[in-house]
């Protein structure tokens, strides 16, 4: 058994039974089972067409809950799995004649908080406190569906618990999900238990939530049985494994590697609590231990830093990271709270911050989340320069500049005000008191959403306490270098008029590979520490981030910036034309806020700079940076310091969430076949440096020989 | 000064991240130079055929030294290094080695990464020998000390004695290259013997200087008992030295050479093994040296 490693090997802490449970479900045991079983089906359920959407989602949750194929693994320490295949497609896995009905909820991060500390049966009083106040109104019939639901649980529950009573070695699982979900945890075992229960069940139900702040949530329980003397961190460390190892009863191996992270069930570490105290604690290094023995990458973890992270947990964090696999972001916590304080959240909850299922900042518990993605490139090639037409000429770049924002704020607005939100969640362009358009029904997940019961609404029809519909721009340092190349080959060095240039655009640079080689390699594109032109990327966050908070003036939600492409540079590629920079046509470019491939030449600390001179405070739903490093750039002791002078100087600058990924010898033979996209990539052997492209090809295989010993 | 490269982000070159400053010049003439564009203090022009196409907006030279008849050749002797075909040239394919800044330029751009320094980052000089330009070297470094910038070099130790009293107090750490102990040898392959880089050593350990040694390993030449017994003696009598790091010899600088349009001396055979590697490490460890 052997966890695969970019970089170095992976310790062994965890028992060879935990491993050997760890290994097959990496390799797609569970997920494979999941799939035998993809659905219950609805055909035999008397008039179900007769049936109100929300009739029809009560019924097919009681359905799921009462014939779901229960699954206990071997050896397993904690129980309950979601076993219905069609839930890993972000569907309710119930069918009828057929067909799937309902979409399912994901980019949250459920209440775990309440489960553990009060149970789920404070859920089911309030839910019995609301009924009596909704009595007799339209609400009463959602009210009515969370009595319904949390019945579902209480049946799955007991279906659990008389599979494991007749099993005598699962006796001690028997009593530890005994009195959990229901009741308080107790204890770390059962804490533990507590929350996979819930989670397996609001995945069974086709939701992919996020976890949040495990340690957090699980600190004291561990301190306090650590005190008692009731359990060992070795033995806490196992019953924790395998909550991360059942999370992984979702790979099939087909659609995604463990590699993938699809199924957002996301984690944050680290960090202060609501009165500004470090929460830092013994799980927090379990969870540590674990993705760094199992090299688990489908948890996306991200851990709070702040100016003051103590350096056994800066040292632990970048000794993980340097394994590769990109398991482990960072957060900038200082910039952060203060972004979501200056936005208007109170401070005691924005500091309880965690994200939905990727990165974007939100309150766990507490949030209704969305994002609406556009291409930032597009609207500069299609609308402001009208894709290249040769008419379009501006007497200078402010001019050029002004109407691209006025088309960015059209673009938005329209964004906002029409379209997705339109179709999704209101009826009408939206105001400020507008009515919630009735939506499909989520009662599983509303559930454990604050606000929802109180209002007697579900999580899609505005329940949760915050509601945020978040435009993210893409394509932004493609746009700042598109703009600053125009700056300088028409503006400043009047290398070609604004015509020709736009013909010669229109042309995919055809017959201008000189000029168009000398727009790619003369300039310093973002990601450079160029003021020039990271200052130009700045000015739009800072006019798109004032677009968007005057936007929330007029809707029913909040909506806060961000800056994401999450992987659609791939599917916008086909409708970008070329750049005025030297990328051409359908050229696959930036993700999320990083340098364009192959413009960033001057290695990660400018890179880091280049994106944190942007005011970060303004993009409140997050701004992702992505660093790929060469395992040679962070063997040995100085690696590990050197991953933490990153680490500590983005927080330092003001950054938002970096992804710092080591890369391997693929990528150098990656970079091999597309030196365009690899101009920075540096080799490094003691005293010696080279540019990875300028070197021919004899040169470039010795050192991909060499990779991952010498280096 | 004259500055071949300036490198952000280094790992390699002393404790934490660094910006490395690559300065023109050197004494020495080793045959196994893993940075040849580094020795002459002349502006010198770099061509990567790779990147090359053919373009010939080169051809702008008044000293007519790019030729296109079949191919791309340049005429190095005709060449003054004025950097005009460097402007040119749109793909990046010439490189002109040999920038002047100024003290204060230099400060500029190694301030950039203050942010990643930290306690343990800072600046490394390296070459090229950056005591070849002693008294910009000395400004330099005495500059980021009093900015509280972390400052180390990378010498080969040939100079006049005379400047460890102010080179001394002004480098933090010296990354110390003992390329090899047999005189002759060191002689042969260097063009200059070693007793006076031997004799700076001590010197400059007796005024308290910090160093690690830095220990080239070319298999065939220095790869021998006799040579790691002498460098051990030499570490011994060192009251303020880290340890020593050896650096196998590779053949990478010959890509370089050739980008300068010279021949290659050095040889694939003189790479090491990798027990050679470890048996040179452990022969120290055996006698208490720390191996970095
Ligand atoms: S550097 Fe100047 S002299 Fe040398 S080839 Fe280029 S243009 Fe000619
Ligand atoms: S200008 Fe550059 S790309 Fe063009 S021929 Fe000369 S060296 Fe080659």
């Amino acid at each position: 058994m052997k966890f695969f490693a970019v970089n170095g090997t992976r310790p062994i802490r965890l028992s060879e039974e935990t491993r050997k449970f760890a290994f097959e479900s990496l390799n797609h045991k569970y997920g494979k089972d999941t799939w035998n079983t993809p659905a219950v089906s609805m055909d035999d359920y008397d008039n179900f067409e007769s049936l109100t959407p929300l009739q029809k989602y009560d019924a097919m949750i009681a359905k799921i809950s009462s014939t779901a194929p229960i699954r206990i693994c071997e050896g397993e320490k904690i129980s309950g799995a979601a076993t219905l295949g069609i839930a890993i497609r972000h569907t309710i896995p119930a069918t009828f004649n057929g067909d799937t009905l309902y979409s399912s909820i994901s980019h949250l991060t459920i209440d775990f908080e309440t489960v553990l500390k009060k149970g789920v049966n404070f859920i089911q009083k309030q839910a019995e406190e609301a009924l009596k106040k909704y009595k007799g109104t339209e609400k009463e019939m959602f009210i009515q569906s969370c009595l319904h639901c949390i019945g579902c649980i209480r049946t799955w529950h007991n279906r659990y618990l008389q599979q494991l009573e007749n099993k005598s070695q699962y006796k001690a699982n028997y009593e530890n999900l005994k009195n959990v979900p229901f009741e308080p945890a107790k204890n770390f075992y059962e804490a533990v238990q507590s929350i996979w229960f819930t989670f397996a069940f609001v995945r069974l139900c086709g939701n992919w939530p996020g976890i949040g702040r495990i340690d957090w949530l699980l600190g004291d329980y561990l301190e306090k049985d650590l005190a008692d003397g009731t359990l060992t961190l070795d033995e806490a460390r196992e019953i924790l494994a395998h909550f991360f190892i059942k999370g992984c009863e979702w790979i099939r191996g087909e659609e995604c590697g463990s590699g993938d992270a699809q199924h957002y069930q996301n984690i944050v570490l680290g960090g202060i609590d609501e009165d500004g105290k470090d929460t830092t604690n013994q799980v927090t290094y379990l969870v540590l231990d674990i993705l760094e023995e199992l090299g688990i990458s489908d948890f996306p973890t991200t851990v709070r830093i702040n100016k003051n992270t103590d350096n056994k947990l800066l040292k632990r964090v970048a000794e993980v990271i340097r394994l590769g696999g990109g398991v482990i972001a960072v957060y900038n916590e200082d910039l952060i709270i203060e972004s979501l304080v200056e936005y208007g959240y109170g401070l005691k909850d924005a500091r309880k911050f965690a994200n939905d299922g990727c990165w974007e900042v939100q309150i766990p518990g507490k949030t209704f989340f969305m994002y609406i993605p556009f291409d930032s490139l597009q609207i500069l090639q299609g609308e402001t320069l009208a894709n290249y037409n040769n008419d379009i000429s501006f007497t200078d770049f402010k001019a050029l500049y002004d109407k691209f924002i006025r088309d960015l704020k059209s673009t938005v607005e329209n964004l906002i005000t029409t379209r997705n939100t339109n179709s999704f969640i209101c009826t009408g362009v939206p105001t400020r008191d507008w009515n919630w358009k009735p939506n499909i029904p989520c009662t599983v997940v509303s559930l454990f959403e604050q606000g929802c019961i109180e209002k007697g609404a579900s999580y899609l029809e505005g329940g949760p306490i915050y509601n945020i519909f978040s435009p993210h721009i893409g394509g932004l340092p493609d746009t700042a270098n598109s703009l600053y190349a125009i700056k300088k080959l028409v503006f400043d060095e009047q290398k070609v008029s604004f015509s020709e240039l736009m013909n010669i655009l229109k042309n995919n640079w055809e017959g201008y590979e000189q000029l168009r080689q000398y727009a790619l390699n003369k300039y310093a594109y973002f990601g450079n520490d160029n003021d020039e032109v990271d200052m130009i990327a700045k000015n739009i966050i800072n006019d798109f981030s004032d677009i968007c908070d005057n936007a929330s003036s007029y809707s029913a939600y909040n909506t806060p910036a961000g800056i994401s492409t999450f992987g659609r540079q791939l599917e916008w590629s086909p409708h970008r034309m070329a750049t005025p920079y030297g990328k051409k046509a359908h050229d696959i470019l930036s993700g999320n806020f990083s340098p364009t491939p192959g413009t960033d030449k001057e290695g990660a600390t400018a890179i880091i700079k280049s994106y944190c001179k942007a005011d970060l405070k303004r993009t409140v739903s997050g701004a992702a940076l992505d660093i790929k490093l060469l395992p040679s750039a962070v063997n040995g002791e100085n690696g590990i310091e050197a991953i933490i002078s990153l680490i500590t100087g983005f927080v330092a600058l003001g950054g938002h969430f970096m992804q710092l990924d080591i890369a391997d010898a693929e990528l150098l033979k990656e970079a091999q076949l597309h030196p365009e996209n690899y101009q920075n990539l540096s080799v490094r052997v003691s005293g010696w440096n080279a540019r990875f492209v300028t070197l021919n090809k004899e040169w470039q295989d010795m050192i991909i020989a060499q990779t991952g010993n010498e280096f | 000064m004259r500055v071949a490269d300036i490198q952000r982000f280094c790992m390699r070159d002393g404790p934490g991240i660094r910006t490395t400053v690559f300065l023109k010049g050197c004494p020495l003439r080793c045959a196994w130079c893993h940075n040849p564009e580094t020795q002459s203090n002349k502006r010198e022009l770099l061509y990567y055929e790779t990147k090359c196409i053919g373009c010939g907006a080169c051809g702008v030279c008044n000293q007519n030294a790019h030729e296109f008849s079949d191919y791309h050749t340049i005429q190095r002797d005709l060449c003054i290094g004025c950097g005009k075909c460097v402007t040119e040239c749109p793909t990046g394919a010439l490189e002109i080695i040999g920038k002047d800044y100024t003290i204060q330029e230099l400060l500029k751009i190694i301030e950039k990464d203050r942010a990643f320094y930290g306690k343990n980052g800072g600046v490394t000089l390296s070459g090229g020998e950056p005591f070849m330009q002693s008294e910009e070297a000395f400004l330099l470094l005495e500059q980021c000390k009093k900015k509280g910038i972390h400052t180390a070099v990378e010498t080969c130790g040939y100079f006049s004695s005379d400047i460890l009293s102010r080179a001394v107090p002004a480098t933090d750490l010296f990354l110390w290259d003992i390329k090899d102990t047999d005189s002759q040898r060191h002689k042969d392959y260097t063009g200059v013997s070693n007793e006076r880089i031997i004799n700076n050593l001590i010197l400059a350990d007796s005024l308290g200087a910090k160093t690690r040694i830095r220990c080239i390993l070319i298999n065939g030449l220095n790869s021998k008992e006799q040579h790691y017994k002498n460098v051990a003696g030499i570490v011994s009598r060192l009251k303020y030295c880290e340890g020593v790091e050896f650096i196998p010899y590779h053949s990478y600088g010959g890509a370089k050479t050739v980008a300068l349009g010279e021949i290659y001396l050095g040889s694939d055979k003189w790479i090491p093994s990798k027990g050679q590697i470890d048996e040179a490490k452990k022969y120290l460890q055996n006698k208490g040296i720390t191996v970095l």
